[in-house]
């Protein structure tokens, strides 16, 4: 630790700010608030404040920030340049600890290489409380996690007349050396730590369940008639998700300039308390009442991101009870009253609001957003709303799905959809059946043989063609279920000695909306393959010779083994209450029904956050589950 | 061939079509993509021969019924631009009085008034005030007063490569939390941004002032939750009522408010 004299540090400060190769942000006043942003000189510097309106997650996951860079003529994307070194003075730790969130979520599985760049391109320079913000509880939430560790890369705390600093890093270390100081005496090492000691008691407002435990208060509540309460008062505005620290959910779009040519594809913060988070092409919205959006961000927090990253993540920095005016969104009281309201005991897990130290070592191994070029190569029309699109990459190399897998599709000046692959595993070209049902599908279907598209996946868990090795095999496709049911009807007819039975039941709205004609009467006169198919309605005079009625009526009309059969249901959300309800009382165990479910899967990669049912994140975990590891989870059938 | 647009001003202050102008150099990427044959307050050429045609201004008068729809006929798009089109304009404030009585209060109690007495002068004739898309079909409405000029290169833009519309549905505290803004109701102030519509990017809470909803509400605010927090921080119920008619009577007429 070394101590440097107040004046010296404003030197140090200063002497940054004149350096060219470095930009210097730090917290200013802004008003009666305090704000991160550019200093000019030292003297703006005010380590002295209790929090920002805007965590320095802005610094890392800007409110916009452009992804790429695009020319629609010549289908080329480019990344961005890279920004001038950040140093960032006067982080407190609770945001600290929101960044170590940020970077394990950005860093994992698919790493986030826009993240990262801007990531390891920053030097933080942290603060030590001087005072607690009236809604800051990070002193309650510190409470039984000992001392973690923390990024930083200096460490300042104010003694008075002198100022502490403390190297986290050699690149912080080298830093320092380039200010005026001195080894702090041991009387000083310790007056820094009582200081650490202070500002985290101060910081406290009687929070009466700790972080280890929100996983089971809330577990134990999702049905709690407190949601309702509190949610009624809700504005949806979104306040309270923009100015956390751990809010990383975004949303993508394209802005083309008025060369009609030119453009960038930007992401920007989006929230769960908006209606429009969760909705999709076709006009569904998951999460359409408030109070299951009001009560998503809580669980989130609490239950849902312990589950995937081990972490809870809130960190007490108060900012959105701070910004909520109805005064609704603040965790303390929320947690208190919940806690108030139930009779159970409250164990703890181990999980906490700080995880591990970050590993900046990390590295990207591709653009996780520019898309790779692809060329259509046969477009065929299936019916008024769907097209057929025969796709090459033109790298050459296949797509390498395997059955239920999707891929993200690509029109700059547009953006991206998710569809799922509907031809089997193999070959050099891969084949999408598209609805025209939004901006990107419109566009694709105007489209024509040898337009470039940009493709990137295959993304998502696929089917388990291993597990249902041996096994009679129930395909229950409604609408357009069929399309990615497809792509593993045809890798078990080409595997066929592999399977058992193999039963097809198809339904739609009626014989218009009939996917596949020529290949359904072949699949009804393959031996071993059992077909019935039907549509909700048929008009009168119109020609169709399979049943009329919706798809669980024909569910009797097959007979298997329920413990040797896997039943594959896809279709839209409203078949799958009814289909499994019958499958279950024909005696077929949960864990032989496989289903494949649509969500709003902006990013593909588990970033964005839109397609989560409660905490999964369905372009990653899924689009396919076994019905009996996402039967549980109350967002999956609603 | 470029499409063909022409501006057209109904009652309102033609705020609309400056900000048009205020696009400046950008205007020339902007002619690059259609032919203006028609724009009162840019050029002195006029046509009747367009495709689309861009209105700003409330519909006031029988006379203005007539030429819409005439317009209406004649344009393949019809582009509305600002909340007087769009909504009626806070002239339609007029609208909780009669017609007929608005008229003998503004033209008929001061001198000179002899030309507009009686029904023989249609200038000066009055109904209750409209938004356009009451009286004909609206393909594209651009909203705010006055409207963003980015946003109309950006509808522009959206109508030519035939996008959705970029006009978000969430309420302007998105944008105005993005702008790292002190919360109005902090600083006393009270706002609509917790129900308006956003796009604009939020200018004024972003220096100094108030929300004032003029691009209308999202499409689904929560107005009593809204309410409640207006009446928490101290307005009253008949400041309140001025605040959310200010620029939304449409909708106070809308759902039966007299």
């Amino acid at each position: 630790m070394k101590i440097i004299s107040k004046q010296d540090f404003d030197a140090f400060i200063n002497a940054l700010i004149q350096d060219e190769s470095l930009d210097v942000e730090g917290v200013k006043a802004k008003g009666d608030k305090f704000v991160f942003g550019p200093l000019d000189t030292a003297t703006e510097l005010r380590l002295d404040y209790d929090v920002t309106i805007l965590p320095p997650k802005k610094y890392f996951l800007p409110q916009y920030e452009t992804m790429m860079h695009f020319d629609i003529s010549t289908g080329k994307a480019t990344a961005p340049a890279m920004d001038t070194k950040k140093v960032i003075v006067g982080v407190h730790p609770y945001d600290l600890i929101a960044i170590q969130q940020m970077d394990k979520y950005f860093f994992d599985t698919n790493v986030d290489d826009i993240y990262l760049q801007k990531r390891k391109n920053s030097l933080l320079i942290g603060v030590m409380p001087a005072k607690a913000s009236e809604k800051a509880f990070y002193g309650d939430l510190m409470k039984n996690a000992g001392t973690p560790e923390l990024h930083f890369d200096l460490m300042v705390t104010d003694l008075g007349v002198l100022y502490a600093v403390l190297p986290g890093t050699p690149e912080g270390a080298q830093l320092l050396s380039r200010a005026t100081s001195r080894d702090a005496q041991p009387q000083e090492i310790e007056a820094a730590k009582n200081k650490r000691q202070e500002a985290i008691d101060r910081a406290t407002r009687g929070l009466k369940v700790g972080p280890k435990a929100w996983h089971s208060l809330l577990s134990n509540n999702y049905m709690s008639s407190i949601w309702k309460e509190m949610a009624d008062q809700c504005l949806a505005c979104g306040s309270c998700t923009l100015v956390c620290p751990t809010c990383f959910c975004y949303d993508v779009n394209d802005e083309v300039g008025l060369d009609l040519n030119t453009g960038v594809r930007t992401r920007t913060w989006d929230g769960c308390l908006l209606r429009d988070f969760t909705k999709v092409a076709p006009g569904e919205i998951f999460r359409e009442d408030i109070v299951e959006r009001y009560r998503h961000r809580i669980n989130r927090k609490g239950k849902y991101l312990p589950e995937s990253m081990g972490f809870v993540a809130c960190v007490g920095c108060g900012r959105c009870s701070s910004q909520c005016v109805p005064d609704i969104a603040d965790p303390v009281n929320l947690i208190n009253k919940l806690a108030e309201a139930t009779m159970d005991t409250i164990p703890d897990t181990n999980m906490g609001h700080v995880p591990e130290k970050s590993d900046l070592g990390i590295i990207a191994s591709d653009s996780l957003y520019i898309p790779r070029t692809a060329t259509i190569r046969r477009m065929m029309k299936l019916t008024k709303t769907e097209t057929f699109f025969e796709i090459g990459l033109d790298d050459g190399q296949p797509l390498g799905h395997v059955p239920g897998q999707f891929v993200e599709v690509s029109i700059y000046g547009v953006g991206e959809a998710p569809i799922s692959v509907s031809s089997p595993p193999g070959g050099n070209t891969f084949q999408l059946i598209v609805r025209n049902v939004g901006d990107l599908t419109n566009k694709l279907h105007s489209l024509s043989e040898g337009d470039k598209i940009g493709i990137r996946g295959p993304f998502g868990t696929g089917f388990d063609t291993e597990g249902m090795r041996g096994k009679n095999i129930l395909f229950i496709g409604g609408g357009l279920g069929i399309v990615p049911m497809r792509s593993l009807i045809k890798y078990v007819l080409n595997n066929r000695a592999d399977y058992g039975k193999v039963m097809i039941l198809y339904g739609c709205k009626d014989p218009s909306e009939l996917l596949f004609k020529d290949e359904i009467s072949q699949w009804e006169n393959t031996p071993g393959v059992e077909m019935h198919r039907t549509v909700d309605t048929c008009a009168e005079g119109e020609n169709w010779d399979g049943q009329v009625g919706v798809i669980t009526t024909i569910m009797p009309m097959v007979t298997f083994d329920p413990l040797n059969t896997i039943a594959v249901v896809v279709g839209p959300p409203i078949m799958y209450r009814f289909v499994n309800r019958d499958l279950l009382n024909m005696g077929m165990p949960e864990e032989n029904i496989i289903v494949s479910l649509e969500r709003r899967m902006k990013c593909g990669v588990g970033k964005c956050g839109h397609c989560q049912i409660n905490g999964i994140y369905v372009c990653k975990e899924g689009p396919v589950f076994n019905y009996k590891d996402i039967k549980d989870e109350p967002e999956a059938f609603s | 061939m470029k499409p063909k647009v022409a501006f057209f001003d109904f009652a309102s202050c033609e705020g609309c079509q400056l900000q048009v102008v205020n696009l400046e150099e950008a205007i020339l990427d902007v002619l690059a993509l259609v032919d203006i044959v028609s724009f009162r307050e840019a050029m002195k050429e006029h046509s009747d021969d367009y495709d689309i045609a861009i209105i700003e201004g409330s519909i006031a008068r029988p006379i203005d019924i007539d030429r819409i729809k005439k317009i209406r006929e004649q344009a393949s798009i019809l582009i509305t631009i600002g909340a007087c089109a769009h909504l009626g304009g806070v002239q339609r404030l007029g609208n909780q009085w009669d017609a007929e009585a608005n008229k003998v209060e503004v033209y008929e109690r001061h001198p000179g008034s002899e030309i507009t007495k009686g029904d023989s002068n249609p200038y000066f004739a009055q109904i209750k005030h409209r938004a356009v898309s009451e009286i004909v079909k609206v393909d594209a409405a651009i909203p705010g007063c006055p409207i963003d000029s980015n946003e109309f290169g950006k509808v522009l833009v959206a109508l030519l490569t035939g996008k959705k519309l970029p006009i978000p549905d969430y309420p302007v505290c998105v944008e105005c939390k993005k702008n790292e803004n002190i919360c109005v109701f902090e600083t006393g102030g009270f706002c609509m941004g917790p129900v308006a519509r956003a796009g604009c990017g939020a200018p004024c809470p972003t220096h100094g002032g108030e929300c004032e909803a003029c691009r209308g509400y999202v499409d689904h605010p929560h107005t009593q939750a809204h309410g409640e927090v207006l009446k928490k921080y101290g307005l009253s119920p008949d400041d309140i009522m001025t605040k959310r008619t200010m620029y939304n009577y449409r909708d106070f007429e809308d759902k039966g408010g007299d």
